[in-house]
C-alpha cells in the first residue's frame, strides 16, 4: 500500500509540475471595450454667456425661456446666435412701444424681459437662434442659394417631431444669419458643447406664412387677386400642401421661396398697358382704349372680370405670378453684386427660360453694409424693376417692404410686374 | 435484400444446429491470461500453425477450437503481447496459457497504407495508428479527440460533438479534402458535405483502431483524400465478444462562463456474441447528452466578399455592428440612401442638414441581432446505434451485413452557422471479405431533420416581428429627430435603435419562441431557414489481391468502385428543377509491389476516376521503402491526389446573407443567363475597377506531393522515432469568387450596391505550394511509463496577393504526453496526461476570418482496473485547466470536461 501511495505521489507530482509548466493561459477573445466618452474641454454654452457682461440681457432671456438646461446639456451640441446687450436694448425698446427708453439702465431692460416677455415668446426667440450642430464661420458656405440650418424651434411638434424652423446663415457678402449681420469681433466663441456667434440685431423667428402678408397687405391686392385667378380650378385645404395651388404653396411649411411682389401700382400700369393694346387690336380707338383699360385695371377685380377671362387666362396669370417666385430663400444681402440670372418657378414649366437677372448694391452703415439698391429684370421687361428697399435697414412684417421674413420664405416688394417674355 | 436476409436466417439455423456437432470433434479448449495481471485476455487470435483454422478468445479469455488431428501447434497472437506457440497433444487437456505482454513499440499491423496488412514500421507512407488500448488509456472525453494528439493533425471544433480533423492544412468546419471512412464506408454526408463520423460513426466501445494516412491518398482511396484519410475500423464480433458497457458522467461549464455548470453524459453499450464458429453478431448503442459549448465571439466583424476582418466597435458604439456570433445583425442598410430622400421630400427644410450628417457619408446601420446563446438550443443529444451480422461462408470468407444509424443535435459552421437539429444519418452495408478479395455495397442515407441556418433564421425573424422597411423608417426618423435636438451622433443612434427596437421580442419570451420556431421550421425556399436535405449515396466497391498468382513477379492488387449520389434537398440547398439530382462516379485502381533487393521495396499504383460531370482523372503513386536495418526504414513517396468539386460546389443554389452561393455546373450558366447578363468581379468593383468574369468550366483540383520519411526503433527498441518532410503543389485549387450581376441597369464603376451578388466556385489559376515536416518520439520507460512528444509544421508558400487559400494551419504545433499503463499493486493504476500547443495563425473561413491566438490544452486521466471483471474506473478531464479555446473564428469556445467513467468488460 505504501508503495502505491509513493507511486501515486510521484505521479501527482509529475502531473502537478506539468500543470505548472502549462498554466500560462490561452488568450481570451480580444475584446474592444468602449472608452468612456471624454467630456469636452471648456465651458458650457450657458456659462460662457453668463460670464460675458455684454450677454447679460440675452442670458436673462434664456432663463425666461426655460432653455438654460437644454443649452447646458453636455450631451448636446449647439450653435447659438446671440444678440449682445445693445441689440437686446434696441429689440426691447421696439417691442415695449416706447415704455422702455434706450437710455434706461440695464435693470429696466432686465426687468422688462422678466415681466413682459412671455416664456413662450422667449423660448421661440432662443430656440430659433439655436441650431443643433456646431457651425463655426468657416464651415458656413457662401454659396447661393443659402443652406438651410434647422433651429431647435419646432413650430408644431404635434404634427411632426422633425418640423423645424430654419435659419439661413451665410458668409456671402459678409457674414449673416438671415438678413442680420454677425458682429465680426463676436463670432466663433467656443464653448464645450458648441459655438456662439454674436448678431448685430436680434434675429426674430418668423411666425407667419407669406400668404398671410399677401392676403392682408393693402398694397398687394392685385398680387392676391392674380394668385387667386391663377389658382382657379384648384383648391387649397388649410394645413395640406397642394403643390399645384399657389395659395397653398404660400401658406404651408415646406416650400422655401422668395417672392418679388409687384405693388398694386405696378400691376395697374402693366395691366392698363396690356388691356389698351388688346383693345386697340380689337379696333378700339387708342384714346378710348386707354381710358377703358385704365377703368378696367383700376381695381384688382380685373382678374375676376369674366370679360377679360380670355385675355387673363388662369394659365397666363399663373405663368406671370410664378415668374416672381424663386424656389429658394434670398434675403437682399444674399443677392449678387454683379448681375446674375436665377431660375424661377416658371422654369418648372419652361426649363430653358433664363429666369430673372438680379443685382444688388451694398451701401449704408459702414459697420454693417446693407443693400441700398437692388434690381430685378424680367426677360420681357424693358427696364429692371427695383426692390422697394426698407426705409431703414430692419423693418419687420407687416410694415417693411424688403427682407420680409416668413416661415416659408421672404418677400420683397418691387415696382414693376416682371414679364417672362 | 430480402433474399439475403432469408439466406442468413437459414445459415443461422444451420449453425445453431451444428454447434453440438462441432463441439464433439477433436476439440481443444483453454484459457488465456495476462501473465502479469492474471486477468483473462480476450480477442487473442488462436490459430493452428500452418493453416487458416483459428479462433479468438472470448471476453473471459476462453477459446475452443476443433482440429482434425493431434498433436498440433497453436499460435497465439495479439497486439501488445509477445507471440506465443503452444503444442497440444491431448484434446481433453484444458490449456492455461500465460500470455506475456510486450512492451515493444512499433509492432502494430496497419492495413490502409497499402491496402494489405503490413507492419507499421514498414509502411511506405506516413501513417499513424490508434489502437483500442490507446483509447482505453487516453484522457480525452471522446475517442475521436485522440486523433488530435497525432502529429501533423489539425482539428476544427464546431461544437462538442463536431470536430473535423485534417492533416497538412486546409481545414475548416466542413472539410472536403480529407476522407473519413468508417468500416470502409465514406462517412461524408452526401448533401451537407461534411464528415459525420463524430455524430454518426463508431461508438467508443466498438472502435478497434483508427488509422490516419497523412497527406495525399487518392491513389488508393479515390477522390477526396487530398490531405489525408482517416479510417475507422470497428471490432469484429468473432474476435471481440461479450457484453461491455461504459458509463461516463461528467461536468462542464464549471466556471459558469457560458452557462451554469451542466452535466456531460455518455453511455455506451456493446454486445457481441459468437454463436458458432460461423456466425456472430454485435449490437452497439451510445448516447451523449450535454449542454454544448457556445460561440461567444461578440467581436465586431467587417463583412466583405473575401478577406473580411474583425474590427473595433460594439453594439453600443457601432451602429453597423455585426457580431461574429450574433445573428440577425447581418442585415445592414445605408439609412442615408434608404430614408433620407423621403424625409427630405416631406421636410425640404431639412435637406441641407441631412446632407451634413456623418459628413455626407453613408450611414450604415445594422439591425439588432440575437446572440448564438439566445437562438441555438444548447442541448446536444447524440444517439448512435449499430448492429451487424457476420457469417463465415468458408473459414476464410466472411459475409457481413451492418447498419449504422445516428441522430444528433450539434452546431456546424459553413458559410453561416447552422444548427443541426435532429440530423440523422444511416449507413447500411453488405460486405464479403476474404483474405484475397473483398466486395462491399453500401448506402449513406442523410436526413437534415430540423437543421436550420441560424443566421438566416435570425434575419427572417427580425423581418417577421418588424419588417426592415418599418424598422429603418423609425430609425431614420428618430436619428434625425435626435440630431435636431443637438444630440451627438452616438446618442442619436442609441435613441434611434431604442425606438426601432420597441416591441422586439426578448430572447426567452413566448413570442420569440413561437416566431423563431415558425421560421426555422419553414423551408428555405419558402422564406424560412429549414434545410430539407435528404440526399443519399450508393456505392459498390471491390478489390482483389492477385499476389497468390503473381508473387513471383510482384504483389498485385486490383480494385474498382462505383458511386452514385442522389441529391435531394427539396430546393433548399441545391438547384433541383427536375427533382433529385443524380451524380455518378466510378473508379478503378491497380497496385504492384515488389521487393527488388533484400532492403528495397518498390510499389507503384495508379487510379482512374470519372465523374459524369468532369473529365476522367488518373492519379499515380510510387513509393520506395529502404530498409536500413531491421525496424529502421526510410520511405520515399510520390503521390498525386485530386478532388472533384464537392456536390455543393457543383449544385448549391442558396442565398446566404447578401450573396447567393451557386454551383459550378453548366446548368447555372443558363439559369442565371451568364450569356446576356455578364458577371463582374465584386472585389474589383469595390476597389474601383471593373472586371468582367468569364465563367470557366470547373475542373477538379489536384495535388502532387513528395514525401521523405523515416521510422525506426532505437535504444533497445525503447524509442520509436518517426519523421517526415513533405512538399506539395496544388493546382486548380477550388475556391469561390463573389461576382455582381446587373439586376437592372448595367453595372458601372464603383457600383457595389446594385445588382445581384453571386458567389461562384472557381479554380484558381495560381499554384499553391505547401511544405512541412513532422517528428514524433515515443519512449518506453521502465515500469510501464511512457513519454511521447511530437512536433509538426505546415507552411503555405508563394501565396498570390489577395488569394484566400483557407490554409488554416499553424506553422508549428506540439503534442506531449506522459503516462503509465499499469503501476502499483497488481499494476492496477494508470494515468495519462497529454498536452497540446498550437501556434497562432490567421484563420480564413467562409464564415469569418481572423487571427487565432496560441492554444494550449492539457488533458489528463487516472484510472484503476478491476482485473476480474476487466473493469476500469477512470477520472479524467479534457482541457483540464478549463482554458477556453477556439480553433476557427466563429466557432464554439471550448472549455473543460471533467468526468468519471466506469467501463465494464473493456478490452
Amino acid at each position: 500500500m505504501k508503495y502505491i501511495i509513493n507511486r501515486m505521489k510521484i505521479s501527482f507530482l509529475l502531473a502537478f509540475s506539468a500543470m505548472l509548466i502549462f498554466t500560462s493561459c490561452n488568450k481570451d477573445l480580444e475584446q474592444f471595450y468602449e472608452l468612456p466618452p471624454v467630456p469636452p474641454s471648456g465651458t458650457i454654452l450657458g456659462d460662457v454667456l453668463k460670464a460675458n457682461a455684454d450677454d447679460s440681457l440675452y442670458y436673462r432671456l434664456i432663463i425666461k425661456s426655460g432653455l438654460l438646461t437644454t443649452i447646458n446639456n453636455p450631451a448636446t451640441t449647439y450653435t447659438m446666435f446671440v444678440p449682445g446687450n445693445s441689440a437686446m436694448r434696441s429689440f426691447i425698446v421696439a417691442i415695449s412701444g416706447g415704455a422702455v427708453q434706450p437710455t434706461d439702465p440695464d435693470a429696466v431692460f432686465s426687468g422688462f424681459i422678466t415681466a413682459f416677455i412671455s416664456q413662450g415668446n422667449a423660448a421661440g426667440i432662443v430656440s430659433y437662434n439655436t441650431c443643433p450642430q456646431k457651425l463655426v464661420s468657416s464651415s458656413i458656405p457662401n454659396t447661393f442659394p443659402n443652406f438651410q440650418y434647422p433651429s431647435i424651434l419646432n413650430p408644431a411638434p404635434t404634427v411632426s417631431a422633425l418640423l423645424r424652423l430654419t435659419t439661413f446663415p451665410t458668409t456671402r457678402n459678409g457674414a449673416w444669419v438671415n438678413n442680420i449681420p454677425l458682429v465680426p469681433s463676436g463670432i466663433n466663441i467656443p464653448a464645450s458643447n458648441g459655438v456662439i456667434h454674436h448678431t448685430a440685431f436680434l434675429v426674430a423667428p418668423p411666425s407667419k406664412f407669406i400668404w398671410e402678408r399677401i392676403n392682408t397687405d393693402a398694397g398687394l391686392t392685385y398680387l392676391k387677386a392674380a394668385i387667386q385667378r391663377a389658382d382657379s380650378g384648384t383648391t387649397a385645404t388649410p394645413g395640406v400642401l397642394n403643390q399645384s395651388n399657389l395659395q397653398s404653396v404660400l401658406s404651408n411649411i415646406g416650400p422655401n421661396l422668395t417672392v418679388f411682389a409687384p405693388t398694386d401700382a405696378a400691376f395697374q400700369i402693366t395691366l392698363t398697358g396690356a388691356i389698351t393694346q388688346a383693345l386697340i387690336a380689337l379696333g378700339v380707338p387708342p384714346a378710348t382704349a386707354a381710358a377703358q383699360a385704365a377703368a378696367l385695371a383700376s381695381s384688382p377685380a380685373v382678374f375676376s372680370n369674366p370679360a377679360l377671362y380670355s385675355v387673363l387666362t388662369a394659365q397666363t396669370v399663373k405663368g406671370i405670378v410664378v415668374y416672381h417666385l424663386l424656389g429658394n430663400r434670398a434675403f437682399t444681402n444674399n443677392l449678387p453684386t454683379t448681375t446674375t440670372s436665377f431660375p424661377t418657378l416658371l422654369n418648372g414649366a419652361v426649363p430653358t427660360h433664363p429666369g430673372l437677372a438680379i443685382t444688388a448694391i451694398f451701401g449704408g452703415l459702414p459697420a454693417f453694409p446693407f443693400v441700398t439698391t437692388s434690381t430685378v429684370k424680367g426677360l420681357g421687361n424693358a427696364t429692371a424693376a427695383n426692390i422697394v428697399i426698407n426705409a431703414s435697414p430692419l423693418i419687420p412684417d407687416p410694415n417693411g417692404t424688403s427682407d420680409q421674413h416668413y416661415v416659408n420664405g421672404t418677400l420683397h416688394k418691387i415696382d414693376q410686374v416682371l414679364l417672362p417674355q | 435484400m430480402r433474399k439475403i436476409t432469408s439466406h442468413l436466417v437459414a445459415f443461422l439455423l444451420t449453425n445453431l444446429l451444428a454447434i453440438t456437432a462441432f463441439a464433439q470433434n477433436n476439440s481443444i479448449s483453454g484459457t488465456v491470461k495476462n501473465s502479469n495481471t492474471k486477468e483473462a485476455t480476450g480477442a487473442v487470435s488462436v490459430t493452428v500453425k500452418g493453416t487458416a483454422n483459428g479462433t479468438y478468445t472470448d471476453d473471459k479469455g476462453n477459446f475452443k477450437l476443433s482440429v482434425k488431428s493431434l498433436p498440433v501447434t497453436l499460435v497465439l497472437s495479439s497486439v501488445g503481447y509477445e507471440l506465443q506457440e503452444v503444442t497440444v497433444n491431448n484434446a481433453s487437456e484444458l490449456l492455461d496459457v500465460q500470455f506475456k505482454p510486450s512492451s515493444s513499440l512499433g509492432q502494430e499491423i496497419v492495413i490502409s497504407a497499402s491496402r494489405v496488412p503490413q507492419k507499421i514500421m514498414e509502411s511506405p507512407v506516413s501513417i499513424e495508428r490508434i489502437s483500442s488500448a490507446s483509447i482505453r488509456n487516453a484522457p480525452a472525453a471522446n475517442f475521436y479527440d485522440i486523433v488530435t494528439t497525432l502529429k501533423g493533425v489539425d482539428v476544427t471544433t464546431s461544437s462538442l460533438t463536431f470536430r473535423t480533423p485534417t492533416t497538412r492544412g486546409f481545414n475548416g468546419s466542413g472539410n472536403t479534402r480529407f476522407n473519413q471512412l468508417v468500416d470502409g464506408m465514406d462517412n461524408q454526408a452526401p448533401g451537407l458535405n461534411f464528415s459525420a463520423a463524430n455524430i454518426i460513426g463508431l461508438s467508443e466501445l466498438d472502435v478497434d483502431n483508427l488509422e490516419l494516412l497523412s497527406g495525399a491518398s487518392s491513389a488508393l482511396y479515390g477522390p477526396g483524400g487530398m490531405n489525408g484519410t482517416l479510417l475507422m475500423t470497428s471490432k469484429n464480433p468473432f474476435k471481440y465478444q461479450g457484453l461491455s458497457f461504459m458509463i461516463k458522467e461528467g461536468i462542464m461549464h464549471t466556471d459558469k462562463r457560458q452557462r451554469d455548470a451542466s452535466g456531460f453524459h455518455n453511455w455506451n453499450m456493446r454486445w457481441a456474441k459468437k454463436i458458432s464458429e460461423k456466425f456472430a453478431f454485435k449490437i452497439n448503442l451510445e448516447l451523449i447528452q450535454a449542454k454544448d459549448w457556445q460561440g461567444t465571439d461578440y467581436r465586431n466583424y467587417a463583412r466583405a466578399a473575401t478577406g473580411g476582418n474583425v474590427k473595433a466597435g460594439t453594439r453600443e458604439s457601432d451602429p453597423n455592428y455585426d457580431g461574429i456570433n450574433v445573428y440577425g445583425d447581418e442585415t445592414t442598410v445605408d439609412v442615408r440612401a434608404l430614408a433620407f430622400p423621403s424625409i427630405a421630400a416631406a421636410a425640404p427644410f431639412l435637406k441641407n442638414f441631412l446632407d451634413t450628417l456623418n459628413g455626407g457619408r453613408a450611414i450604415n446601420v445594422s439591425r439588432t441581432g440575437y446572440t448564438e446563446k439566445e437562438i441555438i438550443n444548447p442541448n446536444t443529444v447524440n444517439y448512435k446505434m449499430s448492429a451487424s451480422l457476420h457469417y463465415k461462408i468458408t473459414p476464410g470468407t466472411e459475409a457481413i451485413i451492418a447498419a449504422y444509424w445516428g441522430t444528433g443535435n450539434t452546431v456546424y459552421t459553413g458559410s453561416e452557422r447552422y444548427s443541426l437539429k435532429d440530423f440523422k444519418m444511416g449507413q447500411y452495408k453488405i460486405e464479403f471479405v476474404n483474405k484475397n478479395w473483398s466486395l462491399r455495397a453500401y448506402t449513406t442515407q442523410e436526413n437534415a431533420g430540423e437543421s436550420y441556418n441560424a443566421t438566416v433564421a435570425a434575419r427572417f425573424f427580425n423581418e417577421s416581428w418588424k419588417p426592415s422597411a418599418t424598422w429603418y423608417g423609425t430609425y431614420a426618423q428618430t436619428y434625425v429627430g435626435s440630431r435636431l435636438t443637438g444630440l451627438s451622433d452616438a446618442v442619436a443612434h442609441t435613441n434611434a435603435r431604442a425606438a426601432s427596437d420597441v416591441g422586439r421580442p426578448a430572447a426567452n419570451s413566448v413570442q420569440f419562441k413561437n416566431g423563431f420556431d415558425a421560421i426555422r421550421l419553414k423551408p428555405i425556399k419558402d422564406g424560412g431557414a429549414l434545410l430539407l436535405d435528404k440526399s443519399d449515396l450508393y456505392s459498390v466497391e471491390g478489390n482483389y489481391n492477385l499476389t497468390q498468382f503473381t508473387h513471383k513477379v510482384a504483389d498485385i492488387i486490383l480494385g474498382a468502385n462505383y458511386k452514385q449520389y442522389v441529391l435531394n434537398s427539396g430546393g433548399t440547398l441545391f438547384a433541383e428543377p427536375n427533382g433529385p439530382l443524380k451524380i455518378s462516379e466510378y473508379g478503378a485502381y491497380i497496385q504492384a509491389s515488389r521487393k527488388i533487393l533484400n532492403f528495397l521495396t518498390l510499389t507503384a499504383s495508379g487510379r482512374y476516376d470519372k465523374n459524369e460531370n468532369f473529365k476522367g482523372r488518373f492519379t499515380p503513386r510510387a513509393t520506395l521503402l529502404f530498409k536500413v536495418k531491421e525496424n529502421n526504414n526510410i520511405r520515399l513517396s510520390y503521390q498525386t491526389a485530386y478532388r472533384f468539386p464537392s456536390n455543393q460546389q457543383q449544385f448549391i443554389d442558396l442565398a446566404v446573407g447578401s450573396v447567393r452561393l451557386i454551383g459550378g455546373n453548366k446548368f447555372f450558366a443558363t439559369k442565371y443567363d451568364f450569356a446576356n447578363k455578364p458577371l463582374f468581379d465584386f472585389e474589383d468593383l469595390r476597389k474601383g475597377s471593373i472586371t468582367q468574369i468569364n465563367v470557366a468550366e470547373l475542373k477538379p483540383e489536384s495535388l502532387t506531393s513528395f514525401e521523405l520519411g523515416y521510422k525506426g526503433l532505437l535504444m533497445q527498441d525503447k524509442l520509436l522515432i518517426d519523421l517526415y518532410g513533405y512538399y506539395g503543389e496544388y493546382k486548380d485549387f477550388l475556391g469561390r469568387k463573389v461576382t455582381v450581376q446587373a439586376s437592372g441597369p448595367a453595372i458601372v464603376l464603383g457600383d457595389t450596391s446594385k445588382g445581384n451578388r453571386l458567389s461562384i466556385p472557381v479554380n484558381s489559376a495560381d499554384q499553391v505550394k505547401t511544405y512541412g515536416f513532422g517528428i514524433s518520439l515515443d519512449y518506453r520507460l521502465p515500469r510501464n511509463f511512457s513519454v511521447g512528444f511530437n512536433l509538426s509544421s505546415d507552411v503555405l508558400k508563394d501565396v498570390p496577393t489577395n488569394f484566400v487559400a483557407f490554409f488554416n494551419a499553424p506553422k508549428y504545433k506540439v503534442n506531449a504526453s506522459f503516462g503509465n499503463t499499469g503501476f502499483g499493486k497488481d499494476k492496477r493504476l494508470g494515468f495519462n496526461f497529454s498536452y497540446r500547443w498550437t501556434q497562432s495563425f490567421t484563420f480564413q473561413g467562409d464564415f469569418a476570418n481572423g487571427i487565432l491566438p496560441d492554444v494550449q490544452t492539457l488533458d489528463g486521466q487516472f484510472s484503476y482496473k478491476f482485473p476480474s471483471t476487466k473493469s476500469v474506473l477512470k477520472f479524467g478531464a479534457s482541457n483540464l485547466m478549463n482554458q477556453y479555446y477556439y480553433n476557427a473564428i466563429g466557432n464554439s469556445q471550448v472549455g473543460g470536461v471533467y468526468y468519471v467513467s466506469f467501463g465494464y468488460n473493456i478490452y
